[in-house]
């Protein structure tokens, strides 16, 4: 019997009990659809962080403080320590000027967090933050100032605040509110400008640049008493092959300060990227093994089924034997029925898990990405779980004895 | 050159004190172009015996060829190939699959053969042009009367252009009117050249065949030519003897053969007799 013939064969039949079908491949579609969502998660996110990494430009070096990871003699990363990416250590003023220093270092730019709720006479920016940083940050994060200008170096110590995109929408109502005030700790502030929507990264919300107002360094350290707590120093060389070396003259510098203590990260941006893509495939992975087991549940659903219409057809296989049919005839004739099950399950799981990332992107930062290897794998395994759960049955099948199943009732 | 040859066919079931004896050391021919009738009280072996032949079971002991061919030792896909090529099955209940329509129930056999679905569908439209429900294609077999879904059944035993025609009680189900157009049907198979072996428990039907078997108990206990359209001369006194069967005979569970071969049966008890070992592990099987 020819392939074509057990497709026919088998979709006949699964027509024949639409809502018995029906019912087994939802099991397959909840589980294809919550892997593929997972996984487009995953990777969505993953195209995101690399995106915005990639946005920084390949010479630009990131300084973090805690020792988040662990390098081998050849400088590679062998060991991520996510606790200490999340720590609450800080630089001072003093390692942002050692940084600065160093040797061939071109721009640095220092991220200090300020703890504070900006304010207007009418409402209050809570779901923000506060960053006192130089006037290069524009151009280190490739961003653009969309209204206004962004504050210079002419005159550090003014009260000017640049705010992200969200922060206009939320706190002024308006999409333009230059030239109007807020105030940060009792201190009245004018916004100079607004910046252009920046493309997220869902990972870290800490670095969410469309809800935080910049405002000049000097100013933030000022206001929180001349002390200062930079979560990150963004670095860019005199020129890009020194990448390495400066990367490096920050290290021995820092240590130096430090007491000779690794407690910091130097990161350049493929260590970034590996570092976050090691943290998110771990991550997804976990996840998607754990979604993994509602198709397995699936599974046992196509095998449960298919061990029923086994046995309701035995007069059936009784038959088909008698006419001719061989074992092996029979065997591919249930498991091209399992397999079809499954292959359906997988397809419009696919297409439920496009409709879920859709609504996902639509209603949150995260863009998942839905990629043709993913959806290839998820049909193949869905196919996997209904070859591997339909054997037993149409084995069953297979070996029944002509004789009795012509004589089942 | 016989074109079925059981020789010493014993088929037992079970183990041990168990063993039922299905059929007990037949030996029978067939040659190509008989009508072959086998009669005889249920539990009597019939059934088995078609099995057996139609290669859907494998003897215990024994040899058996078809078209001069040993099957008895093959493999359970090479039975199934040649029960494909060679066997055309009949049943009772006549077994058509509800769910496919009467031309597909006809082209089933050619499924496996891998012929191409337009070729089969040629092929078994014309089979059911042969026994006359062409304007019946496209209906389902529950909506077929019983005469014509036992037509359509033998349209599709005759599909696969097969050596051997095995009907089991074809007429079973089925009224008399129906029955006859069905067994003309079969004769007309028969005058064609075709082989056919049938199992009935009607002495009238036997008129069809040109040879009568009677079994008991596993074995084969009268084996008749007859000619077309006359009722065998041991049938006859059957038939007879009908008159003296009484209710007690019936519940002393006395067959009507029983009473036919009188002799016969002593003789075979007698010579169980002579062999008491071999009769220990020997009862009345209770399959029919």
């Amino acid at each position: 019997m020819t392939f074509g013939n057990n497709m026919k064969e088998a979709l006949f039949s699964l027509k024949t009990s639409r809502w018995r079908s029906m019912l087994t491949v939802l099991g397959i579609i909840i589980g294809v659809a919550s892997v593929v969502t997972i996984v487009s998660i995953g990777e969505g996110v993953r195209k995101q962080v690399e995106g915005q990494i990639n946005i920084l430009g390949s010479d630009t070096i990131t300084v973090r403080p805690g020792k988040s990871v662990t390098r081998n003699s050849e400088g590679k990363i062998i060991d991520v320590n996510l606790l200490a990416s999340q720590s609450n250590g800080s630089f001072s003023n003093n390692d942002y000027e050692v940084i600065s220093k160093s040797k061939n270092v071109l721009v640095s730019v220092p991220f200090s967090k300020i703890s504070a709720v900006a304010k207007t006479d009418e409402r209050e920016f809570l779901d923000g933050n506060v960053v006192a940083t130089t006037s290069e940050l524009p151009k280190v994060l490739k961003q653009k100032v969309l209204y206004g200008e962004f504050f210079d170096d002419k005159n550090p110590n003014k009260n000017i605040a640049i705010l992200g995109k969200k922060v206009a929408q939320e706190l002024f109502n308006e999409n333009v509110p230059i030239g109007k005030s807020l105030q940060i700790r009792e201190e009245q502030f004018i916004v100079g400008g607004i910046m252009d929507n920046y493309a997220n990264n869902p990972l870290s919300p800490s670095t969410d640049y469309n809800r935080t107002i910049f405002i000049p360094y000097e100013t933030g350290k000022k206001i929180s008493g001349g002390q200062t707590q930079i979560y990150q120093v963004l670095v860019v060389p005199e020129a890009i092959g020194l990448t390495d070396e400066v990367a490096k003259n920050i290290t021995i510098n820092l240590q130096k300060a430090h007491g000779n203590q690794e407690d910091f990260t130097v990161l350049k941006k493929e260590d970034t990227l590996a570092v976050t893509n090691g943290i998110l495939k771990l991550l997804t992975s976990l996840i998607a093994g754990l979604a993994g087991i509602s198709l397995i549940v699936g599974g046992i659903g196509i095998m449960n089924i298919m061990l029923l219409s086994v046995t309701e057809r035995t007069r059936e296989i009784g038959v088909r034997k008698a006419v001719g049919a061989t074992n092996r005839q029979i065997l591919n004739q249930f498991l091209t029925e399992a397999a079809i099950l499954s292959l359906a399950g997988g397809f419009l799981g696919i297409i439920v898990s496009l409709v879920v990332d859709y609504a996902i992107a639509l209603f949150t930062d995260i863009v998942p990405a839905i990629t043709f290897p993913i959806m290839g794998i998820a049909l193949v395994l869905a196919l996997a779980v209904g070859v591997f759960f339909g054997i037993t049955p149409a084995l069953k099948a297979a070996s029944k004895d002509p004789i009795d199943a012509l004589r089942y009732e | 050159m016989s074109l079925i040859e059981l020789k010493e066919v014993s088929k037992l079931y079970g183990f041990g004190d168990a063993t039922v004896v299905a059929l007990d050391e037949i030996n029978i021919s067939v040659s190509k172009g008989e009508f072959v009738a086998v009669m005889g009280p249920s539990g009597s072996g019939k059934s088995t015996l078609m099995n057996l032949i139609g290669l859907l079971d494998r003897p215990t002991h024994g040899s058996f060829s078809l078209n001069d061919r040993s099957v008895e030792r093959l493999r359970t896909n090479q039975r199934a190939k040649v029960r494909r090529d060679t066997i055309g099955f009949v049943f009772q209940s006549f077994n058509l699959l509800p769910k496919l329509t009467v031309l597909e129930n006809v082209a089933l056999p050619l499924v496996y053969k891998g012929i191409t679905q337009t070729r089969r569908l040629k092929q078994a439209g014309a089979m059911l042009e042969r026994v006359g429900l062409s304007d019946r294609e496209q209906f389902y077999p529950k909506q077929l009367s019983g005469g014509q879904a036992q037509r359509v059944a033998i349209a599709r035993a005759l599909v696969n252009n097969p050596h051997i025609i095995i009907a089991d009680e074809p007429t079973g189900n089925l009224d008399s009117q129906s029955s006859r157009l069905v067994m003309e049907l079969l004769a007309d198979i028969h005058k064609s050249g075709g082989t056919i072996l049938m199992v009935t428990h009607n002495p009238e039907l036997t008129r069809y065949a040109t040879r009568v078997v009677f079994m008991h108990d596993g074995d084969i206990i009268g084996d008749e030519q007859s000619a077309l359209g006359q009722v065998p001369k041991l049938l006859k006194k059957t038939m007879y003897s009908l008159s003296r069967f009484s209710l007690e005979d019936d519940l002393a569970g006395v067959s009507v053969l029983m009473k036919t071969f009188p002799d016969k049966i002593e003789k075979q008890k007698a010579r169980k007799k002579i062999q008491p070992k071999k009769r220990a592990t020997k009862k009345r099987t209770a399959k029919k």
